[in-house]
């Protein structure tokens, strides 16, 4: 019912509206619309009309066009970056404080010692190729069998396509006997190399080559060293490395002074024990307001540099990395050294990079949606790319290797690799280090963060402490330390450290979205503006004209399929033919036809002579001369 | 009969698309006509206002808003080229840097004694003279005497000379005579001359060979800048006369540099490294070059998957004179790129671990017309004499070197050569050091216009360093380490190598984040037009069609009407004259005259639309057959064809 009477309204509407036929409605909408063009359009002469017509075309295609062109715009997502340069009070970065050096000699030294022994015996060997050496029989025999696990051979590369492999210690004589017999000039056509099988005396070996027997014995020695202190377990390992009162002798924070207590300790696999300042764990961090090194962090540290492992690390320094708080501390990307007997100096810019996330740009918030099971959040630590990447490598060793490797956090429920368990891991991890197929995968599945911070330092270093002030100093620090009137500090083994921000202190470099809604919309009113002056309002009466159009097309089609009914139901009664004019009724009224009987509201709105406009459309055309003019040509 | 169609078609068109002319006959009617017609608004309010103080409040606006609208779009047009910058990080597999290094000491200083010990000899005694400094009595005799026997010498023509500052006098080294200084004098080390209480100045005295009256004296504060600016001057005099083969021979070979290398965790060697001479470096090693088509690239970050190597540094063969530091010069660059190691080297201290983070940046700007840099160098008129892609240094130095060659004759020996120059040396080319002085100060003084001709490039890429320094080795590794290191090297078994001769290299990607920080047009066209939309429908409701309505009536009508009134009066005036005089015509009967029948019957309130639409129509009148007056003056086309069919082309 309510249906029907919508209907009738709507036809009702209708008559009174703008017009009956397609041609009446466009031109009442041309001449009325707001839009530019089509005015011009109707109120031209002929000529005229036929630009206008063209123009207003071409206008509402290069509408059409831009707009396109404007909304691929927007869903391009692109972004603005805005660069901001000042000083402002930020929370102090967390200072992670290492020694090169993993553990205490002198407390490791009962694990290493047959290591230590062997590779002393091999070198031994590889340098000074004369025989009889008096000193090796006096000595205990040697853990062959800890060699044989992971053995270092030599190379003889005299024949190129053809090199001998020398084992060093079991073919002792031969190998001897040829390096005697060419002399020392070609002493270099040697080759150091470790042998990596897959099981312990399986055919299934690789040879590692290196061009230096240095860095061969380094490599040789890690690997070994790695299976030996894996089975120690952690307690033990964070006894046998540094103390913090051992080696953090005086600390200033601005003018509050701090000590080792203040420092939260943290095991980290490449360098032992390390030391973190305000990683704002436990405690609110702490914020600098003022530049310059007199209100940043001083701090005296000691290295020990007379009990470094031998073998496990040339390089004598602390490593320091300035970090985000609550951020895992990733020192071998990231660290600095210090070296020992100097003063080194860190002036802090930090470096801030705020992206927007999806669907700007490819970045992850904090990781929750990186598909890589993120190990280090045993530490509380949030998410970095450097985790993420650790994690996904420990995550493919344990699936291929059977066992985690040292270096890395470990998941649940999985050891890590050793030499007697695992025979055959340093092979399995050295073919998996060296994939690049693995690596791929990893920096395909890690995501960047979203924020980006970087520390950017300028280090700049003086000796310390002077010649003058070194006695003094040295006796200072030992009999704190020590409470001891001798002194045991040396310039091998102490460094002063100076971290403080520079007078500018942060660049952030922060985006925004180039192309808002806001933007968007006042481009595409600013495009139909410029070429046919509209609006929304305009295409509002565009889409009412359509609306009309509909309607007329569906009173058409009821007219039309009424006039088809009546013809068949005078074929069917084939009575008096109609008349002329009842046939010219028929055709004429179609347009005012009622759908349905009961739908005519008023009979006698019906025109008295078919063909003239209706009165009320005159009233809009307020040029009578206009339809004069063209009678009188 | 073949004609017939188209003149049918003619006459078709004409009937069909009749021509006429201009909206009103008279301008100020075509005015009032455009402001009752037209799709600005505010031009209808002046016409439709009533009482003059509205009507000028109303032009007022109008006008105001045109000249918004025109300072607004001056405005758009003028930041039309603005560019934004964008930010982008991608964490990805990167490509890893050339890295060149370099012994700080160019050439074995024990190969090179045939060449250099005159020069030395010379310095040696000129240390003795000045200074008092003899390293041994009998060896300066000894090779003073020598000098004395060897006489011909240039070193005598640009002598080491003692100012005195108040008399102008200079002692020669050799001669030991004091001569009157001519000339003027340039300080090397600063324009301010020293005041009185040092009156001993070092320096020497440079000469134009064809006129010997025109000298410039160089000095300098301190003696060891002078003797090595002295010694540096005759050096490369000397090395410019050898050709470059027997140099490469002179330097350091890639075994004698390189002890270990190590890269993303794996062995390599000299075959991983490209030599490249450079000319006061000597052999420099080219790590990563892309020589060889491939370049390497890194998927991990941090130290152990960096490059690693331990550099030999022969501090014993060190030539005392030309360097007076120790250790190696590195430079991390692009694999396109010319390393100007002498620029912007970052040194390497020996018996330490140099660690070098790295943090890759690269930047894009956008060329003309949003600023001055050059995509290829191809547009600058300097010619690249590095076989490298462009930058601004390759530009400066190509840019002296063609100064050079174009004044001096001859190239300059630090910088690569011309086609069809050759290295500037005494013997030929007498007179270079001075034009060279001359020249180089110039420049400095950006007298050349090199560093107006120049323009940076316009994409480059940056390596931040970080660098940090351990000691290594480590004293308790010193001892197998130093000894293993000598079996590498393969020396005799006795003699260890020296800690201070080695140098520990770590150069690694911080993180594998590359930064991208490009300029991008802040406008594009689309932008530019939606923008001038925007403040044309803002103002005025204004569109295109309404600037193409402006150009039909204020242009193309007015126009016409103007023309048309002209050759009216040509033509009556021509009538005139063809009656012979018989009196001006009267001028009623003027028919642009007739055009305004009623003026007075003109509606002041004209029917809006509103009000149109709702004023009934009187029911019972037939069609209006007299039209409102005030509608006649708008179209009286008809008119018009008929009295005037002149203006059937005036009108078009």
């Amino acid at each position: 019912m309510n249906l029907k009477k919508y209907l009738v309204r709507a036809l009702h509407r209708l008559q009174k509206g703008p017009g009956y036929t397609y041609k009446e409605l466009l031109v009442w909408y041309c001449d009325n619309t707001n839009t530019h063009g089509p005015k011009r359009i109707i109120k031209e002469g002929p000529k005229k009309k036929l630009i206008w017509f063209f123009l207003t075309l071409l206008f509402a295609s290069l509408v059409f066009w831009q707009w396109g062109i404007l909304i691929n715009t927007y869903l391009s997502y692109n972004v603005t970056s805005s660069l901001s340069i000042g000083f402002k009070t930020m929370k102090f970065p967390a200072v992670t404080i290492c020694n090169a050096n993993p553990f205490k000699y002198s407390e490791v030294k009962p694990l290493l010692k047959e290591l230590d022994r062997l590779i002393e015996a091999a070198l031994e060997r590889i340098l000074q190729p004369t025989p009889g050496n008096s000193s090796e029989n006096l000595s205990p025999p040697l853990d062959l069998e800890l060699w044989n696990q992971i053995p270092l051979v030599l190379i003889d590369e005299h024949d190129k396509d053809n090199p001998i492999i020398l084992d060093i210690f079991e073919t002792n004589q031969t190998a001897v006997g040829n390096e005697t017999a060419v002399g020392n000039e070609t002493a270099k056509k040697y080759k150091l190399a470790v042998k990596l099988c897959s099981h312990q005396g399986s055919d299934n070996c690789t040879y590692r080559n290196f061009s230096s027997a240095a860095q061969a014995v380094t490599e040789w020695y890690i690997l070994q060293s790695t299976s030996i202190l894996s089975k120690v377990p952690l307690h033990e390992r964070i006894r046998m490395g540094y103390q913090a009162e051992d080696m953090i002798l005086a600390c200033l924070y601005g003018a509050e002074p701090c000590n080792y207590k203040n420092f939260t300790q943290i095991y980290h696999p490449d360098h032992g024990n390390c030391y973190i300042f305000n990683w704002g764990m436990d405690e609110e961090a702490l914020n600098s307001s003022n530049p310059g090194a007199e209100f940043g962090l001083k701090l005296i540290l000691d290295i020990s540099q007379q009990d470094y492992i031998p073998y496990l690390s040339s390089a004598a320094g602390a490593r320091l990395m300035l970090h985000q708080q609550k951020s895992f501390p990733f020192l071998k990307d990231q660290g600095i050294y210090a070296m020992a007997g100097t003063e080194t100096s860190i002036g802090v810019l930090v470096d801030e990079l705020e992206r927007m996330g999806y669907p700007y740009s490819d970045c992850t918030m904090n990781g929750s949606d990186v598909p890589v099971k993120n190990l280090y959040s045993q530490y509380n630590t949030s998410y970095s790319i450097q985790a993420c990447l650790r994690s996904c490598f420990q995550n493919h060793m344990v699936e291929i290797c059977g066992c985690g490797h040292y270096m890395f956090p470990l998941p649940e429920g999985v050891t890590y690799c050793n030499n007697e368990d695992n025979p055959g891991w340093a092979y399995c991890y050295s073919s998996l280090r060296s994939s690049i197929k693995q690596r791929q995968i990893c920096i395909d599945s890690c995501k960047e963060t979203c924020n980006d911070t970087q520390y950017k330092m300028t280090i700049s270093m003086a000796d310390w402490p002077s010649e003058a002030s070194e006695d003094w100093i040295f006796h200072i620090l030992s009999y704190e330390r020590d409470m001891s009137t001798n002194v045991t500090l040396d310039r091998n083994g102490i460094i002063k450290l100076n971290i403080y921000f520079q007078e500018y202190n942060y660049r952030t470099i922060s985006e925004s979205a180039a192309t808002t809604i806001v933007w968007l919309l006042s481009s595409l009113g600013g495009q139909f503006g410029f070429w046919m002056g509209g609006s929304v309002l305009c295409l509002i009466e565009f889409g009412e004209i359509i609306i009309d159009s509909l309607w007329i097309t569906v009173i058409n089609v009821i007219g039309w399929c009424k006039g088809l009914k009546q013809r068949r139901a005078r074929a069917r009664y084939p009575d008096a033919p109609p008349t002329v004019s009842e046939l010219v009724e028929a055709h004429t009224n179609l347009g005012f036809q009622p759908e349905a009987p009961g739908a005519v509201p008023r009979p006698e709105v019906l025109p008295p002579e078919p063909g003239t406009p209706p009165p009320n459309y005159d009233s809009l055309r307020v040029r009578p001369l206009d339809a004069l003019g063209p009678d009188s040509d | 009969a073949p004609r017939a169609p188209g003149k049918k078609i003619t006459a078709r068109l004409k009937r069909t698309l009749p021509v006429r002319g201009p909206q009103a006959p008279t301008l100020s009617e075509l005015m009032r006509w455009y402001c009752l017609n037209t799709n600005t608004h505010g031009c209808r309010r002046i016409v439709v206002s009533r009482g003059r103080l509205r009507r000028l409040l109303w032009i007022l606006l109008t006008l105001s808003a045109v000249g918004l609208i025109l300072w607004q779009c001056a405005e758009l047009l003028m930041n039309y080229y603005s560019a934004s910058v964008s930010v982008t990080v991608q964490f990805q597999k990167l490509p890893f840097p050339a890295v060149t290094i370099c012994n700080i000491n160019p050439y074995k200083y024990s190969a090179m004694k045939e060449y250099l010990s005159e020069l030395d000899k010379e310095t040696k005694k000129a240390l003795e003279t000045f200074y008092g400094f003899s390293e041994g009595k009998s060896k300066v005799r000894r090779s003073v005497d020598d000098w004395n026997s060897t006489g011909s010498n240039f070193f005598q023509h640009i002598p080491l000379l003692k100012v005195e500052d108040f008399s102008r006098t200079a002692t020669d080294l050799h001669s030991g005579q004091k001569r009157k200084i001519e000339g003027s004098v340039f300080h090397k080390d600063s324009s301010i001359v020293n005041s009185g209480d040092s009156n001993d100045i070092i320096g020497f005295q440079l000469c134009d060979a064809n006129n010997s009256s025109e000298c410039a004296l160089y000095t300098f504060s301190s003696g060891v800048n002078a003797i090595q600016e002295w010694y540096k001057l005759h050096y490369m005099n000397i090395m410019a006369q050898i050709p470059l083969e027997t140099k490469e021979k002179l330097s350091y070979s890639a075994d004698d540099l390189l002890l270990t290398c190590f890269f993303d965790g794996l062995s390599c060697d000299k075959r991983h490294f490209t030599r490249f001479h450079h000319p006061l470096h000597g052999n420099c090693y080219t790590f990563n070059s892309g020589d060889n088509g491939t370049i390497l690239s890194t998927s991990t970050g941090g130290s152990e998957y960096g490059l690693q190597v331990v550099l030999y540094i022969d501090e014993a063969d060190y030539n005392p004179f030309l360097v007076t530091s120790s250790g190696a010069k590195i430079i991390v660059h692009d694999q396109n790129e010319y390393p100007f190691i002498e620029d912007i080297g970052t040194e390497i201290e020996t018996a330490a671990a140099t660690s070098i983070g790295m943090h890759f940046t690269r930047s894009r700007k956008l060329s003309k017309p949003y600023s001055d840099c050059t995509e290829t160098g191809a547009d600058i008129p300097v010619e690249n004499l590095y076989n490298k892609s462009y930058s601004l240094q390759i530009c400066l130095h190509s840019c002296f070197q063609k100064a050079m060659v174009d004044s001096c004759g001859c190239a300059q020996y630090a910088q690569p050569l011309p086609a069809g120059a050759e290295y500037c040396n005494y013997k030929k080319n007498p007179n270079w050091m001075y034009c060279y002085y001359r020249l180089h100060e110039k420049f400095v003084k950006e007298q050349l216009g090199c560093q107006q001709i120049c323009k940076d490039a316009c994409s480059f890429k940056e390596w931040a360093l970080t660098t940090s320094i351990a000691q290594w080795p480590s004293t308790v590794s010193e001892d197998w380490m130093l000894r293993v290191l000598s079996w590498d090297k393969g020396q005799k078994l006795n003699k260890k190598l020296n800690k201070t001769d080695l140098a520990n290299l770590m150069v690694f990607y911080k993180d594998l984040n590359e930064r991208f920080i490009s300029e991008n047009p802040a406008n594009t066209l689309v932008i530019l037009l939606s923008n001038f939309g925007g403040q044309l429908g803002l103002w005025m409701s204004c569109s295109v069609v309404c600037v193409i309505e402006i150009v039909e009536v204020f242009f193309i009508d007015s126009l016409s009407i103007v023309l048309r009134r002209q050759w009216q009066k040509a033509k009556k005036w021509w009538r005139d004259r063809q009656r012979g005089g018989s009196g001006k015509a009267p001028r009623a009967g003027d028919p642009e005259r007739q055009g305004h029948d009623n003026p007075a019957c003109i509606d002041e309130d004209l029917p809006t639309f509103t009000t149109a639409l709702r004023l009934p129509l009187p029911q019972d009148s037939p069609l209006p057959r007299t039209p409102p007056p005030n509608y006649s003056t708008l179209r009286l086309e008809t008119a018009f064809t008929e009295q005037l069919p002149d203006t059937v082309e005036l009108g078009q």
